[in-house]
């Protein structure tokens, strides 16, 4: 080995180490990531009780990584050398051709069974009809990787059926229509168009023709949709997603509590459209309640939807028709599902979860009560 | 703190190098001894305390042993009274729980069982300091009078946590006066990027294999050809894994002047078990050698004494590895094969062709790789007997492993032989001299991404 060759090999050693030290320093610290939609690590407070128990160390550690100079090119380089090698499958997302699939894990049975239970037990209250939404994992199986493994989800409906409540035939909807977009292809939420499909099956369940496709003007909204699926994979190489509005707003009063107290709202958040998370236009995201009137309805009655996030580009179809579409989110809605709706005069409910959510909840329990 | 981890990486290295390279010679023990103590008390600082009593007492034994050459019988008892202190120590904290469960079951008493945390790289500093005062007494090293050479010595952070053990005579005369050149820095730097890549982007990556193995055995839909490609890819993981780390110790030594044995050498390309053996974590098959097999009698005592002394030696090998049944039920597998191979195969080894030997040694320490990575005996049963037949053959999800990972495995395969070896040595100079700083950047800059990435943690806000 030559002395300048030595030299070289070791200032690039100690450069590569060095300035990257040196670039960690000087980068300002962040307080959330957008693409991972979290709050990074600080600085930890120094205590020598976090010292001596070994805290300190893992919060040094959990800084470090966290303020980490250009996280997100690293981790895309990762996928994009991982896609090289052949890998299909980029933390629990596969990668089928031009879109993201997001594999379904086997889910914990007792915790299927509990949440089966509960909308048994709400069911004998109120009137209760459960549509539980396949993911793409189901819809679009053939477009999965061969052979790649992801839980079986037409089993759990079967499950569904021998509860005795009336279900809403979700799967049926979408997989007619499956050559159409009705998922995005960056996010594990259905499409705008899904929505309509999931709509018309509500409909129908309930016995009422829905609207047929022309009578909405779809109105795209963003052309610029990077979804959740586009940021847990690491898979950054893919075209951006469309949104789009079918539903006008007109006639259409929305109330929101988010804090507790009713608050004036609207079908489309569209300061959402310029952030991250855009699919939180629809009814600006989360909510612990959220209530849609139409005085125009040709149905007087409510419905009461004990949903997650699909509801929410769903919902403003159905405000088409019934004068009152209530949205309730367990993760926030800590209250009786029952007392609420007889409060309401709500005799109506609707149990609408996609099955990944389903299967995972741990708050549908409260639903019992 | 692991070598593989961006604090390691980017804060405590670039650092560690700084404060080493700008010390004067002399103080570079002191300055080695106090980052080591650094290195160490950064997961767990309260073990700190066993590391400085360690160093104290082995310090001190080792100066007794030297002291008392003379009175044999005293040296003796010197020895053995550091031998015991350091065999209690690694008892207490590895073996204490283990002991306690299986002997309640067996004497039906209720001995409690303490549940407290293994300090890092305990079993490899204990076995660096008993072998300390065996050599001193064994005259095959001066004891060290400095004990902030002898802390540096037992603290050195390249080796500390993963090994390989460091024999003391074998760094006696480097620990007094070593050189640092500027060509030892760009091996040890070259070789340290080897076992980081190998840690990072080849064992980490298959050893998702052996996970997607593991999950179909729960699910019960594991096959025959699932639970070999699970054994390949844990056999796979744990070979550049370790090998990996020990890469990276003697990468790390060469850096700071210090030259330590290599670890492994190819063992996937041995013919026999015994081979395997010889070239599969070497210091710790040569520490268990020189330290007890010989001191046993080895084979010179007949069969029925070599017998008994390669039960105890594979008995302790597998204990060593962990304080489970699976461990001592793996080092008596390996005894028995070596056996066989002693008494039985030898012979007929000998006339088979090398292919057939080569397959015979893969099987075999592969077969070995499922008792050694399910701890859970019942599993680890069910697990082997699935690959032995019980069990669909094939099922489409096999299908999907294989192409995802087939180039990984080629990768690896290749990786197990002296390929690349060779063609690096065959490589002009001149090439080479270009080609080594390109593969060192881009072998950092895959790390650093593998390592990122593993860190990166989207809050599955969906899954709500």
């Amino acid at each position: 080995m030559t002395k300048v060759y030595s030299r070289v090999l070791t200032v690039l050693f100690c450069l590569f180490l060095g300035g990257l030290l040196a670039w960690h320093l000087l980068l300002p610290d962040r307080k959330i990531s957008e693409g991972e939609n979290r709050t990074l690590a600080q600085f930890p407070t120094f205590s020598w009780k976090a010292l001596a128990d070994g805290s300190y160390a893992k919060d040094i550690e959990a800084y470090f990584a966290d303020q980490f100079p250009m996280r997100d090119t690293w981790t895309g380089a990762k996928a994009r050398t991982e896609q090289l090698l052949g890998q299909r499958v980029f933390h629990a997302v596969y990668l089928c051709q031009d879109r993201l699939i997001a594999a379904v894990a086997q889910p914990d049975r007792a915790l299927v069974e509990r949440n089966l239970a509960s909308v048994k037990k709400l069911s004998e209250r109120v009137p209760v009809r459960i549509g539980l939404i396949p993911s793409a994992a189901d819809i679009w199986q053939e477009k999965l990787p061969a052979g790649a493994p992801s839980w079986d989800q037409h089993g759990l409906l079967e499950q569904v059926k021998a509860l005795g409540i009336p279900q809403i035939e979700f799967r049926p909807a979408l997989q007619r229509h499956r050559q159409e977009p009705v998922f995005y292809r960056t996010d594990h939420h259905w499409t705008t168009l899904g929505a309509y499909y999931g709509y018309g099956a509500v409909m129908y369940a309930l016995g009422q023709e829905p609207l047929p496709k022309q009578a909405f003007r779809p109105e795209t909204v963003s052309e610029a949709f990077y979804g959740t699926l586009y940021s847990q994979s690491g898979v950054h190489w893919l075209k951006p997603d469309t949104i789009e509005f079918w539903v006008p707003e007109d006639g259409l009063t929305v109330t929101s509590w988010r804090s507790g107290k009713p608050q004036p709202s609207a079908l489309y958040d569209r300061t959402y459209l310029k952030k991250k998370d855009r699919y939180a236009a629809f009814l600006g995201g989360n909510q612990p309640l959220c209530v849609i009137e139409n005085q125009n309805a040709p149905c007087k009655e409510k419905l009461l939807l004990v949903r997650d996030s699909y509801s929410d580009a769903l919902a403003p179809f159905l405000a088409q028709h019934y004068a009152a579409v209530h949205l309730m989110d367990l993760r926030y809605y800590h209250d009786s599902v029952a007392k609420y709706a007889e409060e309401q005069g709500i005799n109506q409910v609707l149990v609408l979860y996609s099955i990944p959510n389903f299967v995972t909840d741990r708050n549908l329990v409260l639903a019992a009560r | 703190m692991v070598f593989s981890s961006l604090t390691f990486l980017f804060a405590y290295l670039p650092i560690t190098l700084l404060l080493y390279f700008v010390t004067p010679q002399k103080a570079r023990n002191l300055m080695l001894l106090i980052v080591s103590m650094l290195f160490y008390a950064w997961g767990e600082p309260i073990y700190i305390g066993i590391m400085v009593l360690s160093i104290l007492i082995d310090y001190v034994h080792g100066m007794l042993v030297e002291k008392y050459r003379a009175d044999d019988r005293k040296a003796r008892w010197f020895v053995a009274q550091s031998i015991v202190f350091n065999l209690l120590l690694l008892g207490f904290f590895k073996y204490w729980d283990f002991l306690a469960a299986n002997l309640s079951l067996l004497l039906g008493v209720s001995i409690p069982q303490l549940h407290i945390p293994l300090p890092i790289g305990i079993s490899f500093f204990t076995f660096q300091t008993m072998s300390y005062t065996i050599d001193v007494y064994r005259q095959d090293a001066p004891a060290q009078r400095s004990l902030i050479d002898f802390g540096a010595f037992v603290t050195m952070f390249p080796q500390l946590i993963a090994g390989p053990i460091v024999p003391y005579r074998t760094v006696a005369r480097e620990l007094n006066a070593r050189k640092h050149t500027v060509e030892d820095f760009a091996c040890g730097a070259r070789r340290f990027t080897v076992g980081l890549a190998k840690k990072v982007l080849l064992a980490n990556s298959i050893g998702q294999l052996w996970e997607q193995s593991l999950m179909a055995q729960d699910a019960g839909t594991l096959t025959v050809t699932g639970g070999w490609l699970g054994l390949l890819a844990f056999g796979f993981q744990i070979y550049f894994d370790f090998s990996g780390y020990s890469d990276m110790a003697i990468g790390l030594g060469q850096i700071f002047g210090f030259r330590f044995h290599e670890n492994f050498d190819y063992p996937y390309l041995s013919a026999s078990v015994s081979e395997f053996w010889r070239r599969w974590h070497i210091s710790l098959t040569s520490w268990f050698r020189a330290y007890l097999y010989i001191p046993l009698g080895g084979n010179r005592g007949g069969t029925a004494k070599t017998l008994r002394n390669l039960l105890i030696v594979w008995f302790c090998t597998g204990f060593w590895h962990g304080a489970s049944w699976n461990f001592v039920l793996w080092g008596f597998y390996f005894a028995a094969w070596i056996i066989l191979e002693k008494y039985v195969l030898r012979d007929v080894l000998e006339h088979l062709p090398t292919g057939i030997r080569h397959c015979y040694t893969l099987f075999a320490v592969f077969v070995g790789w499922g008792l050694f990575a399910i701890e859970d005996l019942t599993k680890c049963m069910a697990y082997l007997g699935v690959c032995f037949g019980h069990g669909a053959v094939w099922s489409d999800a096999d299908g999907y492993l294989l192409r995802s990972y087939a180039i990984l495995l080629a990768v690896l395969v290749i990786a197990s032989t002296t390929v690349g070896k060779r063609v690096w040595e065959r490589l002009p100079m001149r090439v080479a001299e270009v080609v080594s700083p390109a593969l060192m950047a881009a072998g950092l800059f895959l790390c650093t991404a593998y390592l990122v990435d593993s860190s990166y943690n989207p809050f599955l806000y969906f899954r709500f």
